[in-house]
């Protein structure tokens, strides 16, 4: 029997009880904060991330964070994204924080500059990994701002692209040439903000008015699916007898969409009209109707309504889309995808699996019996960080394990060097994408499988490709290896010592090869809740690693690096392929 | 451009410089004029650490390659290669003005620039940017799309960047010969050009290099290139090895290399080798096949890894062609066939006229392939063909004449 839930039909639900968080980024971002705060927003949280304290301390919304507090000192960035990603993760225990409250988190973002391109990207991944549902609007530069600010832009949002369940772009060229044919800069760019702000608004409602007929993240989705696509949004909002009318001709005179031109060619449209109690079957067959006048006949059109004590005797209409657009990038259109995929693939083995499936997301906890030791002694961690994610997001993405190749070489590991271990807690950026084991977003508990559920049903065939194509990592974190060895935080040391002395230490080192591939595959799902575990063993292993190398040259002199002893070192995988390969594997 | 059809092509590798002088005949036809060639000293893993020792080398090649074909040489093509030289796929995408329509080659110009707009590490330049494939309104792989109706052109480039400095101490030091360097060139770009023929390219081939100091790779699939690399791993590597497992001199240990060693464990007979010049010391076949063995199996899993993950492997119809003084080693084939599952064949350069027999020896496909390259770009020069010039300081100071 499928429940029926009358009384929450019709009303309009809080926001608030879902964790909706608005994080803007940099001064754009902010400036797009400030328009919504203006406009008085719902119930979503605000929160502003900047490096300019100055900039900070002007914005309006509820929760600001300061980001890079010591590296920049309350200065911006200059334009700098590696300043702005470093400072990024200087706050990122404060970001985390931030988001880990939130359901569903839409970020926008101002690309090009340096805080919005350098931070965003970071704070796109924390979002990730804390397991938000999470909606990136980014605005890419004009581009008189020169070719260097939009290469940085389409950077960013690439990478931005990978964590990010959906990304909505949106173009300063476009909108400049839309809005401002004489207007000032200023009421230029604060129209731009408007449009912006707006549409997080219309997505947030769309998505959470529960309506008579219920628009859900899935149709958001589709919505927004066009294989290379620009998004396309119009609101309106109108009152008196001929409103619906009017609110039609409102959203349809957003300049992102043309005066509805641009809705012919679009694939899917999504359009929801919702009143307050006064409003009539027959204006929202009005506005259908006069809505399918302006699509093509092939579109498929999803249709929602739904009514709002609070709206009073206004009626809205909010039809977001997408086409196949100029001013998309192609960037955008792998970026679509990306983002669609993981989403749609969590959905499937979610739902299968939302039984006990606490404790597994570690890959800690799944290891086989072959290593005893090991699970033993790293078990409690492992549940609690379970326990902790089990509470705040009730589906998981399970993940299919093969730690038994991951760990069984620790067994091998040396024991006289733990103890030496250098212990410098410092943040190390998570090797592996986030993306396969951010759970899926649920509206509110009852209706978690009616969302979930045609997410997995209208994206057909993708669960697979979601998995089977994961992007590549950010290559941000291979290859440093001092700054990996400083990674190491106190919890790893303590997993090592208990791992190799209750593995017995045989007194020989394994070389890392066995596990490099595995480690490094992008293959390989790390599902564990905050990234940590893996980090740790990554950090551990490169430092005994490095101990490894210095040791192998003490102790044989053979493997030197022969003729090669004066060239630079040919290091893949961590090793130096310069010593004899014969030499290496025979260890 | 008089004297545009005798081309030059300078490889200065690891293990030898060797300067191939060609001509090209009206009818496309390339005679191999002459060759010159000196056992090199001064180059580590592709790349030049030794300036001084180097140039002997080069002008002994060039000394030979005149004499022998009767040209004097003043430009050549160089061929470049090195650890740091990375590759990247990347797509562009422009809208055609509503007015126009018709896709002109401004836009081509222009869609290129933006698919070349990635962003590279500072001290990184661009060696090749080789267009994979058109896309006009989404419809794919259109070879040449100018002049045909559209408004959204896309086009997918490969981009092969190395590090500036580097390449420039290559053509620094042929330039003080001294030889003008007309184009850089990365090593398998050119070696494809001979080893690799249209069939090949547009089923799908990999064409591994295996040099004396690096092993450079190229990828092509439906007639584009879309992997190329270099690990900086060859012959010397072998060697090496066995010196250092052996306990031997380098040139004993090449001897060993050549004469007895395999990179197959396959069908070994385990017998004892004399060590040439050292009295009664033996080797046994079997620990120099597995010194070999070990080598060859890392250094190709090296290269199998980034391919068999974008999923090329599985579309290369015409399988794998060795090519390289290293694929002369016993066993290499049945190692790699083993390796990438694919079929292997050991390949140089395709005939051509001249005293060429000596050609087909895959240790001349990079330097005879360069002549191919040069012909290509002067007959796409007018049309601006896949294989456009970049480099951009050698732009500087061809600035006028390209």
């Amino acid at each position: 029997m499928i429940e029926y839930h009358q009384t929450e039909q019709g009303e309009f639900s809080d926001t608030s009880e879902f964790g909706v968080k608005v994080i803007g980024i940099g001064g754009a971002g902010a400036n797009v904060l400030d328009r919504m705060a203006l406009e008085g927003s719902d119930d979503a949280e605000l929160l502003t991330l900047n490096t300019d304290i100055r900039a900070l301390s002007t914005s309006v919304s509820s929760q600001k964070i300061q980001l890079g507090t010591t590296l920049l000192k309350g200065m911006g960035t200059g334009g700098d994204p590696t300043l702005g990603k470093q400072s990024a993760i200087e706050a990122v225990d404060e970001i985390r924080k931030a988001v880990r409250s939130s359901k569903m988190v839409f970020v926008c973002v101002g690309l090009g500059g340096g805080t919005g391109s350098g931070a965003a990207p970071e704070v796109c991944r924390i979002a990730r990994e804390e397991g938000v549902f999470l909606v990136v609007f980014a605005t890419m530069p004009f581009t008189f701002e020169g070719e260097r600010r939009m290469g940085q832009a389409k950077s960013a949002l690439d990478q931005i692209a990978r964590y990010a369940n959906a990304v909505i772009t949106f173009d300063n060229d476009r909108m400049g040439e839309l809005i401002v044919p004489k207007d000032g800069v200023a009421q230029a760019f604060a129209a731009a903000d408007k449009i912006i702000s707006q549409s997080i608004r219309a997505t947030m409602n769309v998505v959470f008015r529960p309506g008579i007929i219920r628009i859900g993240m899935d149709d958001l989705l589709s919505a927004l699916d066009a294989e290379d696509s620009r998004c396309l949004f119009g609101y309106g909002v109108a009152k008196g007898d001929n409103r619906s009318h009017e609110a039609l001709e409102q959203a349809l005179k957003c300049p992102l969409l043309d005066r509805g031109k641009l809705l012919t060619d679009a694939r899917s449209v999504l359009v929801q009209v919702a009143g307050g109690d006064t409003m009539t079957l027959f204006e929202v067959q009005l506005v259908m109707e006069e809505v399918a006048k302006h699509v093509g006949k092939q579109t498929q059109i999803l249709f929602g309504t739904g009514t709002d004590k609070r709206l009073g005797n206004s009626l809205t209409v909010t039809i977001i889309s997408s086409i196949t657009g100029p001013a998309a990038s192609s960037i955008r259109a792998a970026q679509e995808e990306e983002a669609a995929a993981p989403s749609i693939s969590l959905g499937m083995p979610a739902l299968a699996e939302i039984p006990e499936r606490t404790q597994p997301i570690s890959p800690l906890a799944s290891i086989p019996v072959s290593a005893p030791a090991v699970a033993y002694s790293s078990e409690p961690e492992a549940e609690l960080e379970a326990d902790a994610l089990a509470e705040e997001n009730p589906i998981f993405e399970p993940e299919p394990t093969n730690d038994s190749s991951v760990f069984e070489p620790l067994e091998d590991f040396e024991v006289p060097f733990v103890e030496d271990e250098p212990i410098v807690p410092a943040y190390a950026p998570d090797p592996v994408p986030p993306l396969h084991r951010a759970p899926v977003f649920q509206a509110d508990p009852e209706d978690g499988s009616d969302l979930v559920n045609p997410i997995a049903r209208a994206m057909g065939g993708t669960p697979e490709h979601g998995f089977g194509s994961p992007p590549p990592f950010p290559p941000q974190s291979s290859g440093n290896e001092v700054g990996r060895v400083e990674a190491l935080t106190e919890s790893s040391q303590k997993i090592t010592l208990s791992r190799v002395f209750g593995s017995g230490g045989t007194g020989r080192i394994k070389t890392r090869d066995p596990l490099a591939p595995a480690l490094d595959g992008p293959v390989l799902p790390t599902g564990k809740p905050q990234g940590m575990p893996y980090e740790e063993l990554d950090a551990e292993l490169t430092s005994l690693e490095a101990r490894q190398q210095q040791e192998m040259l003490q102790l044989d002199p053979v493997a030197g690096r022969g003729r090669f002893a004066k060239t630079d070192p040919t290091i893949v995988d961590g090793e130096d392929l310069d010593v004899p390969t014969f030499l290496r594997k025979k260890k | 451009m008089a004297a545009s059809n005798i081309y030059v092509g300078l490889e200065i590798g690891t293990s030898k410089v060797c300067m191939v002088v060609g001509e090209v005949r009206s009818d496309g036809a390339i005679k191999i004029l002459g060759v010159g060639q000196h056992p090199s000293a001064g180059v580590r893993k592709g790349e030049i650490v030794d300036p001084e020792t180097v140039q002997t080398c080069l002008h002994d090649a060039l000394m030979r390659a005149e004499e022998r074909s009767n040209v004097e040489v003043n430009t050549v093509f160089l061929a470049v290669t090195g650890s740091h030289v990375q590759s990247l796929n990347n797509r562009g995408t422009i809208r055609v003005a509503d007015e126009q329509m018709e896709i002109t080659p401004e836009d081509l110009e222009e869609v290129k620039k933006i698919a070349r707009d990635v962003p590279l590490p500072k001290e990184n330049g661009y060696i090749h940017s080789i267009i994979q494939h058109y896309y006009v309104d989404g419809k794919d792989k259109i070879p040449n799309p100018v002049g045909m109706l559209g408004q959204k052109l896309e086009a997918d480039y490969h981009i092969i960047h190395g590090v500036k400095t580097r390449i420039q101490n290559a053509i620094k030091c042929v330039r003080e010969v001294p030889l003008e360097v007309e184009d850089i060139v990365f090593s398998p770009v050119a070696a494809a050009q001979v080893v690799l023929n249209r069939e090949a390219k547009n089923e799908g081939a990999l064409l591994i290099d295996i040099g004396g100091g690096t092993s450079d790779y190229i990828c092509f699939i439906d007639g584009a290139v879309v992997a190329s690399g270099c690990v900086p791993i060859g012959g010397d590597h072998i060697t090496n090895d066995i010196a250092l497992v052996l306990k031997i001199p380098l040139a004993r240990a090449e001897k060993l290399k050549v004469n007895h060693g395999s990179a197959s464990l396959k069908g070994m007979i385990d017998v004892e080798i004399p060590v040439e010049g050292e009295s009664g010391r033996k080797v046994s076949q079997e620990l120099l096949n597995q010194i070999m063995n070990a080598r060859v199996t890392e250094l190709l899993s090296v290269i199998h890894e980034p391919l068999a993950k974008a999923g090329y492997l599985s579309r290369l119809g015409k399988g794998i062609f060795l090519t390289g003084g290293s694929s002369l080693m016993r066993g290499i084939s049945d190692l790699t066939e083993e390796i990438f599952g694919i079929p292997v064949q050991k390949s140089g350069a395709a005939a051509m006229s001249g005293p060429s027999a000596l050609f087909e020896n895959p240790q001349y496909a990079t330097p005879v392939g360069l002549i191919r390259y040069a012909q290509l770009l002067d007959e796409q020069k007018p049309k601006r063909g896949p294989l456009s010039k970049l480099g951009e300081k050698l732009e500087k100071f061809f600035g006028g004449g390209k």
